[in-house]
């Protein structure tokens, strides 16, 4: 049990890092740009190497490098929102479309939800952080000033939506709530899921917060070892967004070092370094403060583009090339501007024992470099860039640079070695090693294994091979997708589809024009959709059909009813659909006296939000306005139904109407009998008010509306009931 | 039997509405009021059947009333085609 477990989260995991090659693509080119922008627009660097005559505020160059920084930087700085989004896509078994959308909507409210809870607490007011939290615990991300969490939120955000998606993209509620059922349930669930993350996490984060900030006083009284545990600890971090509370500190108190530079005190690591490479005087960077700034040099030029080499080594060699444009992207962008998310996150998640492996290397990285005694300082990441302006150009009597290069070297060849042996040792599935569609090709078989139990999954199987049967199969498919209430598909051969299947599905409607064919579920569709989706995925339609014999059943049905009819004679009540989607309006509402006085015979009305009129029952067209915007039809049960589309739009003149039957022609309940441009007409200044009267009123004993609110084609709208009540 | 002919000037004809009304006002008589256009012929009383005519502006209507109070229903109906079509 505990090891199917693990395999689960393994997997789920691996599925993770899959889901993040999508945005890592992106980061090396971000990487890039960030880093020469940046390196070319710091002050420090300008100040330097006297630039300052080409490159300061005002010049065309430091103009373009400062728009190339910042666009690079925004990628990062929004690292995690991306990931919301990406995880949110690789993690959906369907609808990912939505998931995507909800993951955006979870991410805003979960940050919003603790920027609320910290500005009650006190830890912001009026956009100030307090003085009591901790430098790095607070950032403002998406222009909320939140708990920083780094991609680790993002990917939070992604893995309960998804989660969200996966278990309710097909939840069902009562009709008045129809609206919000299936996709449309999936952001408003993850709206509530939002806000209780952000209280948890609210509460949790700081607590590992100050733990992380607990250990840097370790780090500092230990020597090589505390060297050593720092580059593990900010490594390892790094997914988390806890690095920055860890290190920063080392950077910019006094717990990274105090040092007297030209009649200054300095406090941290990277302000004495800066300090000592502005000043004139400086004879040899200090040591203590290098300790916690050079030690990544070796890892990230050297070590990391060897673990990419290594990758793309153990690449199937059909996939290698394929790979190989991303490995080599990943391991240049480190090497040139020591950027190393692109690379780390296309293993971390694949892979986390290697990412344990890499933070143990990491911590070495930097005890090596203290040993040494190399210091070459950085800005913000330590690659060649920073390399070339904080090491070399120093000189080597400042730096000892060239100690790094043989450093950088053996990192190369260690990680490759490295990573190659636990890669095939352990089958990890890098970048061209990953089984094609085995994810995919699992979760069917498991909901195959589902459906065959039966049940209500059974009912739905049915449906779906109703629909797919009625439409000539899956191999006349050509597209499927659906809107508010139907189902639209694209066939090969419209002549093939079979109407009473369609109908016998629980189709309130069926419109075929052509090849394409709009079958009217009403708002439940995107549930029909999915469930017709799978179905058809997993091929199963012979079996559906042996099971229940639907085929002959649905027609048995459908023969029951007319043969009802026929044995009716004269005026029997019945239930009327409704003919239009839209706001249901009484007749008294209507703005026309004719119709609200009940001049013509009791009714309904809709206000329609859509531009198709349809049947409301079986019947006879009897009567077709030339004008277009009338309809008249006799049910076999004997209610003669007016449908009048808009009022005074007789003064139309047939404009905008497209009536699709002719009189005396036969129609079904859910028929699409007439179209209408209903943005036009209102723009002619015409209402579209459809009004549904019964005009033989005279003839029933009572017409009861049984529906209010908004309302969908071929739901129940009006009742009608017999004087010898029926 | 009484009957009339009227040509219809309404711009619109005699659609839903006006048929509506029209179908109202046979109902008050009861003699059996039909309305003819080119030959087809539609009873009042039946809404579909009226509109089934496409009856349009300039189109020559005959409408005849038959029944006990056959005179009231074709001068009543008259008046009412002039009034509203």
């Amino acid at each position: 049990m505990r090891d199917k477990k693990s395999g689960q989260v393994f997997a789920a995991a691996q599925q993770i890092g899959k889901s993040l090659f999508l945005p890592i693509a992106v980061l090396p080119f971000a990487g890039i740009l960030l880093g020469v922008g940046s390196s070319f627009t710091n002050e420090t660097t300008i100040a330097a190497y006297g630039l300052a005559r080409v490159l300061h505020p005002g010049t065309l160059l430091y103009g373009i490098l400062t728009v190339l920084a910042d666009a690079g930087n925004v990628v990062f700085a929004n690292l995690a929102l991306i990931f919301a989004l990406a995880v949110a896509l690789g993690m959906t078994k369907k609808e990912k479309g939505v998931a995507v959308l909800s993951s955006a909507v979870f991410y805003v409210v979960m940050l919003m939800t603790i920027h609320s809870l910290l500005v009650l607490d006190g830890s912001i007011t009026d956009g100030v952080i307090s003085a009591n939290v901790k430098e790095g615990a607070i950032e403002s991300i998406l222009g909320i000033q939140t708990l920083q969490m780094g991609v680790f939120g993002g990917v939070i955000s992604g893995l309960i939506t998804a989660m969200l998606c996966n278990r309710f993209y097909k939840i069902q509620f009562p009709p008045v709530l129809s609206f919000f059922a299936g996709t449309r349930f999936i952001p408003i669930a993850g709206m509530a899921a939002a806000v209780v993350t952000g209280i948890i996490l609210y509460v949790v984060w700081p607590v590992i917060q100050n733990g992380i900030f607990a250990l840097g006083s370790v780090v500092q009284a230990s020597g090589y070892v505390g060297t050593f545990l720092y580059g593990c600890i900010e490594r390892a971090l790094i997914p988390f967004g806890l690095h920055h509370i860890f290190y920063l500190p080392f950077w910019q108190t006094g717990l990274g070092g105090t040092a007297v530079i030209d009649g200054t005190t300095v406090l941290g690591a990277q302000n004495i370094f800066f300090a000592q490479l502005a000043s004139a005087d400086t004879v040899r960077f200090s040591v203590d403060a290098c300790r916690f700034l050079t030690g990544k040099y070796p890892f990230m030029m050297g070590g990391l583009p060897g673990a990419a080499l290594a990758m793309y080594v153990t690449a199937k060699p059909e996939k290698r090339k394929e790979a190989g444009s991303l490995l080599l992207s990943v391991g240049l962008t480190s090497f040139l501007t020591g950027i190393t998310e692109p690379i780390e996150f296309t293993f971390l998640f694949l892979a986390p024992s290697l990412f344990v492996v890499h933070v143990v290397l990491a911590g070495l990285s930097f005890a090596t470099c203290h040993i040494l005694q190399i210091c070459v300082g950085t800005t913000f990441s330590d690659g060649l860039l920073d390399l070339i302006f904080y090491g070399i150009l120093p000189g080597q009597e400042k730096s000892n640079w060239m100690t790094l290069i043989p450093v950088l070297a053996v990192y190369f060849v260690v990680y490759f070695i490295v990573f190659r042996f636990f890669i095939l040792k352990w089958d990890l599935k890098t970048p061209g090693r990953e089984a094609e569609g085995e994810a995919v090709h699992l979760y069917s078989k498991e909901e195959y294994r589902q459906s065959v139990a039966g049940g209500k999954k059974g009912k739905e199987d049915r449906k779906s091979a109703l629909i797919l049967e009625g439409v000539g199969g899956a191999g006349n498919l050509e597209d499927l997708d659906c809107c508010a209430t139907r189902l639209r598909l694209t066939l090969k051969d419209g002549s093939l589809v079979k109407e009473e299947l369609l109908r016998a599905s629980g189709a309130s409607g069926v419109i075929v024009k052509g090849n394409g064919v709009q079958i009217i579920y009403g708002p439940s569709v995107t549930v029909v959709k999915s469930n017709l989706e799978e179905w058809i995925e997993r091929g199963g339609e012979d079996t559906a059909l042996q099971d229940g014999g639907v085929t002959a059943e649905a027609q048995n049905e459908k023969g029951g009813i007319r043969e009802e009819n026929r044995d009716q004679e004269g005026i029997r009540g019945e239930i009327l659909a409704a003919p239009a989607e839209g706001r249901i309006l009484l007749l008294s509402e209507v703005q026309d006296e004719a119709f609200a006085s009940e001049a013509l015979g009791k009714g309904i009305a809709i206000e329609p939000s859509d531009g198709s009129l349809f049947a409301p029952a079986d019947g006879v067209m009897e009567s077709v306005a030339f004008t277009g915007h009338a309809l008249g039809m006799v049910t076999p049960q004997g209610a003669q139904i007016l449908l009048h589309v808009g009022i005074d739009t007789v003064k139309l003149e047939g404009r905008y109407f497209t009536v699709h039957v002719t009189e005396g022609q036969q129609v079904k309940k859910g028929d699409l009998l007439m179209s209408f441009d209903r943005v036009a007409i209102e723009k002619e200044g015409y209402l579209c008010t459809t009004p549904m009267i019964i005009c033989n009123t005279e003839d029933y004993a009572s017409i009861t509306v049984l529906a209010e609110g908004t309302i969908y084609p071929g739901e129940n709208l009006l009742q009608t009931e017999s004087h010898a009540g029926s | 039997m009484r009957s009339f002919e009227y040509r219809i000037t309404d711009e619109a004809g005699l659609h839903a509405r006006p048929a509506g009304l029209l179908v109202k006002e046979a109902k008050k008589y009861a003699s059996v009021i039909r309305v003819e256009k080119d030959g087809k012929t539609a009873e009042a009383g039946r809404l579909m059947a009226l509109m089934g005519l496409g009856i349009k502006k300039g189109d020559l209507v005959t409408v005849t009333a038959e029944g006990s109070d056959e005179e009231a229903a074709a001068e009543g109906l008259e008046q009412f085609f002039k009034n509203n079509l």
